[in-house]
C-alpha cells in the first residue's frame, strides 16, 4: 500500500469513526473523502481480498446476503457491503471500515450496474454473478441493452474472471465474450412452445431478431427460451431448480439439482436469488450439506420484507420499484392463505422514479379478482394509484396521501395481515414514522 | 353483453411495450364499459398481416431504440393497411416511438435517419446527450382541455401539412422544445409524447377515439347516451 493509500485509508476509516461516534451514522462520506485524498485506494485492497461482484437490475441484494451466508461456511471472513452502499463511494467506505484480514480475504459486493466498471478499474474480480436485467426507472436507467452494456465494460475489464450467470435471461447469452461462463436456471417444466405475454421485455432473438418462444417460462422473459427461427436456444445449465414444492409469502421450498432447500421467504424471484448463490458456493467449493443450512439457518437477511407488528396487525412491508418486480410481488401476496388488505403508497421523487406510468404495467386485474376486505392508497401520487386500482375493477378504497396518518389507518384495517407495497421514499417516510413511534428501530435495513 | 363490440389492435405491442403503454389499452377498455361498449385486443406484429378492416381502433405505442429499429424494418409490410386505416377516418392512438414512426423519419441513438411510414407528414430530429424529460401540462386550442403527461424523449419532432398539434404547451417541452406545440391530430389519428399513460390521465382523449369508433362501425346508432358520459378527472 502505498503512502498515499494509507494516509487515505487514514483519513477515511477516521471520518467513519467521527460520524458514527457522534454523527449517527454516514456510509457514502468517508468513502468519498478517501476517494478525493486517493482516487485509486480500490486498487490497495486488490492484493487484500478476493473479489466477487453481483450485479443486476432485481435481486442484488438478497443474493448477495445469501451467497455472503453461503460462504461463510467455508470461508473464516467475508467482508460485503450494507444494502445501498452499492456506488463506488459506498464500496471504498466498505474497505476501509473493515477489519484488516491476515490473509487474503474473500470480498463479496453487491455493485450497481453502472460502477462495475469503477470497480473493475482497480480490482480484478474472480467472478461475477449476473441476476437479471429488466426495465427499472426509464428516466433514470436507460434501456435494457445500455445497462448490460454498462456492465460489460466492467467484464471487458477482467477477461478471465469466471460469470455466473442466470441462463434463463437471454440477455446473458446474446454477446460473445471470453470468460468462462456457468448458468443457473429452472428446470423444473417443459410444456409444448408458447409466446410470453405480450407486455414483456426484451423478446427479441439476439441473432436473428424474431420473437423468442418458450418451452417453460418463470416470470418476464426468464425461462427455458427458443428461437424458432434460427433455431437459438437456452445454454446448458449447470446448476437448476429441479422441483418448486411449496410457495408461500414467507417461505418457498424447492429442489436444486435433486436436493431440498427451504429459505424463509416468499416469491419465485427470491428462489432465483437462492440459486444465484448457490451456484457462487458450489463454484468456490461449498458443499450442498453446508448450502442447506446456510439457507435454513434463522438469521435475518431478508430485509426487504420486513413484517412489522403495529399493535396486533402483521404488516408486511414491501419495496417496489419497477414492473417486473411488482408483478412478482403481487404472485407472493396471492400465496397468502389468510385474509389481508392492501396498500399501495405512491411516491415520486427521484429515487422513486419520477415517472409513475410504470404502475400500469403491474397486474392488479388479480388482485381484483381475489376478495381483498380493505384497499388503501396513499403517498403523493395516491391519485395515479389510486386511478390505477379503479381501472382494475376494484371499487371501494381509502386514500392516504399524507403518510403520517398511514399508521393510524393500518389500526383501522379489519385483517389481521396488511400488505404495504411503497416506493423507496415512501418506505423511507413510513418507517420513519414507525420508528418514532416505538414500532421498529430507525434506520434503513 | 355490452350492446357495442369493437376490435383494437395493438401494434407491435410484444416489442414496443416499454412505457406501459398496455395502460391505454386498460383505459379504453375502462371507459368503454361506461358506454356499453367490449373492446377485444389483438397484438400485430413482425410476422403479422395487418388487416386494416378487421380492427375498430388501433394502438401504436414506443419502445426501446432497438425493438424500434427493428419495427422500422417491418412497417413497410404494412404501410398500405396502415395508411387505409388511418385515411378511412378510424381512430389512431399513437405515442412516442409510434407517433415517430408515423412521420417520414426519426434520427437513432447512433445519429442514424430511420424511415418510417410517412402517412403523416411530420419529422423527427435527435439531440445530443440530452432528453425531454418531466411532467408536462399542454391545452388543446379547440377544446379548452387541458392534458397532463409524462414525456421522457431524445426526438424533437416537427409537425408538417394537415396536422395540428394535440395541444399547446403550458408547462413542460412539446414535440421540439421550440414550437409550444406537443403531440399531432390528424382526421382520428393522436399523436403524442405523453406517458402516464395519456389516457389513464386524460379520459377526454380516451372518450374521443372511443366515440369516433362507434360512429364509424354503427353511423346509425344513437350515441347519445355515450356522448353525455362525464368524464370524472383522474390527475
Amino acid at each position: 500500500m502505498t503512502v498515499r493509500s494509507s494516509f487515505a485509508e487514514f483519513a477515511g476509516r477516521s471520518s467513519y469513526w467521527f460520524l458514527h461516534t457522534f454523527m449517527n451514522g454516514g456510509s457514502s462520506l468517508p468513502g468519498k473523502l478517501t476517494l478525493k485524498l486517493d482516487p485509486n485506494i480500490l486498487q490497495a485492497f486488490s492484493k487484500k481480498y478476493d473479489l466477487v461482484i453481483i450485479t443486476g437490475t432485481n435481486g442484488k441484494t438478497l443474493t448477495t446476503a445469501l451467497s455472503v451466508r453461503v460462504l461463510r461456511e467455508k470461508y473464516d471472513q467475508v467482508l460485503t457491503n450494507p444494502t445501498g452502499s452499492n456506488m463506488e463511494q459506498g464500496i471504498v467506505t466498505t474497505f476501509i471500515t473493515a477489519p484488516r484480514p491476515k490473509k487474503k480475504g474473500l470480498a463479496v459486493l453487491e455493485v450497481d450496474e453502472a460502477n462495475v466498471v469503477k470497480v473493475c478499474q482497480y480490482i480484478t474480480p474472480i467472478a461475477f454473478v449476473f441476476t437479471n436485467i429488466f426495465r427499472d426507472q426509464m428516466d433514470r436507467y436507460g434501456e435494457i441493452y445500455t445497462t448490460y452494456n454498462k456492465i460489460l465494460k466492467g467484464v471487458k475489464l477482467a477477461p478471465k474472471a469466471t460469470i455466473i450467470a442466470n441462463g434463463d435471461e437471454q440477455l446473458f447469452n446474446s454477446k460473445e465474450l471470453p470468460n468462462p461462463v456457468i448458468y443457473y436456471g429452472f428446470n423444473h417444466e417443459e410444456r409444448a412452445p408458447f409466446n410470453a405475454p405480450a407486455n414483456t421485455d426484451g423478446l427479441l432473438c439476439p441473432k436473428c431478431q424474431h420473437i423468442l418462444k418458450y418451452k417453460m417460462r418463470t416470470y418476464a422473459g426468464l425461462g427455458n427460451y427458443f428461437c424458432p427461427n434460427c433455431g437459438f436456444h437456452r445454454p446448458t445449465l449447470t446448476y437448476a431448480v429441479t422441483k418448486i414444492d411449496k410457495l408461500t409469502p414467507t417461505h418457498s421450498t424447492f429442489e436444486i439439482d435433486g436436493q431440498e432447500y427451504t429459505i424463509g421467504i416468499g416469491g419465485l424471484y427470491n428462489i432465483y436469488n437462492a440459486l444465484a448463490a448457490y451456484s457462487l458456493g458450489r463454484f468456490l467449493g461449498v458443499s450442498q450439506t453446508q448450502i442447506k443450512d446456510a439457507f435454513e439457518s434463522d438469521e435475518r437477511v431478508f430485509g426487504r420484507q420486513e413484517v412489522i407488528n403495529i399493535d396486533g396487525k402483521q404488516v408486511t412491508l414491501i419495496l417496489v420499484k419497477n414492473p417486473v418486480g411488482l408483478n412478482q410481488v403481487l404472485d407472493m401476496i396471492e400465496t397468502d392463505e389468510k385474509p389481508f388488505s392492501f396498500a399501495f403508497l405512491l411516491n415520486a421523487n427521484y429515487a422513486d422514479g419520477i415517472d409513475t406510468s410504470w404502475i400500469w404495467d403491474g397486474d392488479f386485474e388479480k388482485l381484483a379478482r381475489h376478495q381483498i376486505p380493505q384497499y388503501m392508497t396513499g403517498g403523493e401520487r395516491y391519485k395515479d394509484i389510486t386511478t390505477r386500482l379503479t381501472m382494475a375493477g376494484i371499487k371501494e378504497m381509502w386514500h392516504e396521501p399524507d403518510l403520517t396518518q398511514v399508521i393510524d389507518k393500518i389500526k383501522e384495517m379489519p385483517t389481521e395481515h396488511v400488505y404495504i407495497l411503497a416506493t423507496y421514499t415512501a418506505v423511507l417516510q413510513l418507517r420513519k414514522q414507525l420508528a418514532d413511534k416505538g414500532y421498529i428501530k430507525g434506520g434503513m435495513d | 353483453m355490452a350492446k357495442y363490440h369493437l376490435h383494437l389492435a395493438h401494434l407491435y405491442g410484444d416489442l414496443l411495450n416499454t412505457y406501459s403503454d398496455v395502460g391505454n389499452i386498460i383505459a379504453l377498455q375502462y371507459y368503454a364499459k361506461q358506454m356499453d361498449t367490449d373492446i377485444d385486443v389483438k397484438v400485430v406484429s413482425i410476422d403479422n398481416n395487418f388487416n386494416p378492416d378487421e380492427f375498430d381502433l388501433a394502438l401504436f405505442g414506443g419502445g426501446q431504440d432497438y425493438e424500434q429499429l427493428v419495427v422500422s424494418k417491418d412497417l413497410p409490410n404494412k404501410h398500405d393497411a396502415i395508411d387505409k386505416f388511418i385515411n378511412e377516418g378510424k381512430p389512431f392512438l399513437a405515442i412516442c416511438g409510434g407517433y415517430q414512426l408515423l412521420g417520414h423519419y426519426y434520427i437513432g441513438a447512433d445519429g442514424k435517419k430511420i424511415p418510417g411510414l410517412g402517412i403523416l407528414d411530420h419529422y423527427t430530429l435527435s439531440q445530443d446527450n440530452h432528453r425531454f424529460i418531466g411532467n408536462i401540462t399542454i391545452k388543446n386550442e379547440e377544446s379548452g382541455q387541458e392534458y397532463h403527461g409524462f414525456e421522457n424523449h431524445n426526438g424533437r419532432t416537427f409537425l408538417g401539412k394537415g396536422e395540428r398539434p394535440l395541444g399547446k404547451v403550458i408547462s413542460g417541452n412539446g414535440n421540439n422544445g421550440e414550437d409550444q406545440t406537443e403531440g399531432a391530430i390528424y382526421k382520428n389519428t393522436y399523436c403524442s409524447y405523453f406517458h402516464g399513460p395519456i389516457l389513464t390521465r386524460n379520459g377526454e382523449i380516451a372518450k374521443k377515439i372511443l366515440l369516433a369508433a362507434l360512429e364509424y362501425k354503427y353511423p346509425n346508432a344513437d350515441l347519445s347516451s355515450q356522448k353525455a358520459l362525464k368524464i370524472v378527472p383522474t390527475f
